[in-house]
């Protein structure tokens, strides 16, 4: 699997010798080998021309934006290697069919309660006390199915979401209290920690999508808005607990991110260029890490995961296989 | 897998080569260069090499099957690492 590469220097990044070279503003140079990458994370102020541009294009490697205040400010994509119109619309089809769409909406909401849960069994089964937090989402789960409509499911998805969101400050150690989730800025350091891995998570699966025929902007749980890759929103929420939540409590937890990976300004607060460096080493050994996967019988790496969850979905549209939203099995 | 690539070339085309391998690889040293690649781009590297050597020059590839089997002691600094955080 190609890896991600992610540039915090400011300075130029150029086509050089048929691969990237990163130019930094006191002049040092560095290659990325092209050939293995999968995306270029951009979190410095990076100039580039369109020579980059196409040479990024022609190897298939997509670069995602981190703007001001960390937040993802866009991506620029390959030229799709896949293209499929019966797919786009099938993909259409099935969100203009509210049965349709309604059911594959309650997968996703259905699988993100299940790695919740995961997650709020974990640390349950070590000394915290977290039963409350388990019926909430149990209650959450069961309420699924009697969703009317969208609304309603992303009614019951907020609730899991809000009782979940009480583990982090049983979990997480007093000087780190979450209070509630906040964005736009983030208040306080453990908002900023979810801003920052949903912004990566996000970003992931964006490139994951990419990589099948499926359009990232047309979505079922969340409305495909303008702007947005809402798809890739949908896929995210699946993943957020195992691939962001438990890298948070672990860096936490162990003090590798402590209240000094802060910059603490009026009412924002965001993690400073070493707290980021130190978040995304782990999650991206995160992303590396294998496990065994059932039915296919082999390894696969976490990042994989991500695109087999795009798979799935596509062979959902065309076939009418069963999708079976990706549910935390070890 | 992970490989360790070196090379003895002219030394008017070392150039060629760190150009070709540094698609696949990190640059470590002078005529070292190193790091986890597929088999597949292996294959296409090991092809690229054969065209680009001439009479007198020479590649050597070791290859590990994974970077697990690997110790690696670096003395100094190391130009590998963190090679994906720039």
């Amino acid at each position: 699997m190609d890896k991600n590469y992610h540039i915090f220097s400011d300075g130029r990044i150029e086509r050089s010798e048929d691969t990237v070279r990163l130019e930094t503003e006191d002049g040092e140079k560095k290659h990325i080998p092209v050939e293995h990458a999968e995306a270029v994370y951009l979190h410095g102020q990076v100039n580039y021309n369109t020579r980059l541009m196409s040479f990024l294009n022609d190897h298939g490697v997509a670069v995602h934006v981190f703007g001001w205040n960390d937040r993802y400010a866009g991506s620029l994509m390959p030229e799709r290697g896949q293209t499929s119109g019966r797919t786009v619309v099938e993909q259409v089809r099935a969100y203009d069919d509210p049965e349709h769409r309604q059911r594959i909406a309650s997968a996703f909401v259905r699988g993100s309660i299940h790695n919740m849960r995961t997650n709020v069994t974990y640390y349950d089964s070590r000394e915290y006390e977290l039963d409350g937090v388990l019926d909430d989402l149990d209650a959450a789960a069961t309420r699924v199915g009697d969703a009317e409509d969208i609304s309603q499911l992303m009614g019951v998805e907020a609730s899991a979401r809000r009782a979940y969101y009480r583990t982090f400050d049983a979990v997480l150690p007093d000087s780190f209290s979450f209070d509630r989730r906040e964005y736009n800025p983030p208040p306080n350091p453990v908002n900023a920690l979810i801003s920052f891995g949903n912004s990566l998570v996000y970003a992931n699966c964006v490139s994951a999508i990419r990589a099948t025929a499926l359009d990232p902007a047309v979505s079922y749980l969340h409305e495909p808005g303008e702007r947005r890759y809402s798809l890739s929103l949908d896929i995210a929420d699946l993943f957020k607990p195992v691939l962001a939540d438990r890298l948070l409590f672990r860096l936490v937890n162990r003090k590798q991110i402590s209240r000094d990976d802060f910059r603490e300004e009026l009412d924002s607060c965001l993690l400073d260029e070493g707290g980021r460096e130190t978040f995304l080493k782990e999650f991206e050994e995160t992303l590396e890490r294998t496990v065994e996967h059932p039915e296919l019988n082999r390894k696969v790496s976490y990042q994989y995961l991500l695109r087999l969850e795009a798979y799935k979905l596509k062979k959902h549209l065309l076939t009418g296989e069963s999708y079976d939203p990706f549910r935390r099995w070890w | 897998m992970y490989v360790i690539v070196v090379y003895d070339m002219e030394a008017d085309r070392t150039h060629r080569m760190l150009t070709l391998c540094r698609r696949y690889l990190i640059h470590v040293q002078n005529s070292v260069l190193e790091g986890e690649i597929s088999e597949g781009d292996l294959a296409t590297l090991k092809g690229e090499i054969e065209d680009l050597l001439q009479t007198g020059e020479s590649v050597v590839v070791y290859e590990l099957s994974s970077d697990s089997l690997l110790n690696r002691a670096v003395y100094g600094e190391d130009p590998a690492e963190d090679s994906r955080f720039l």
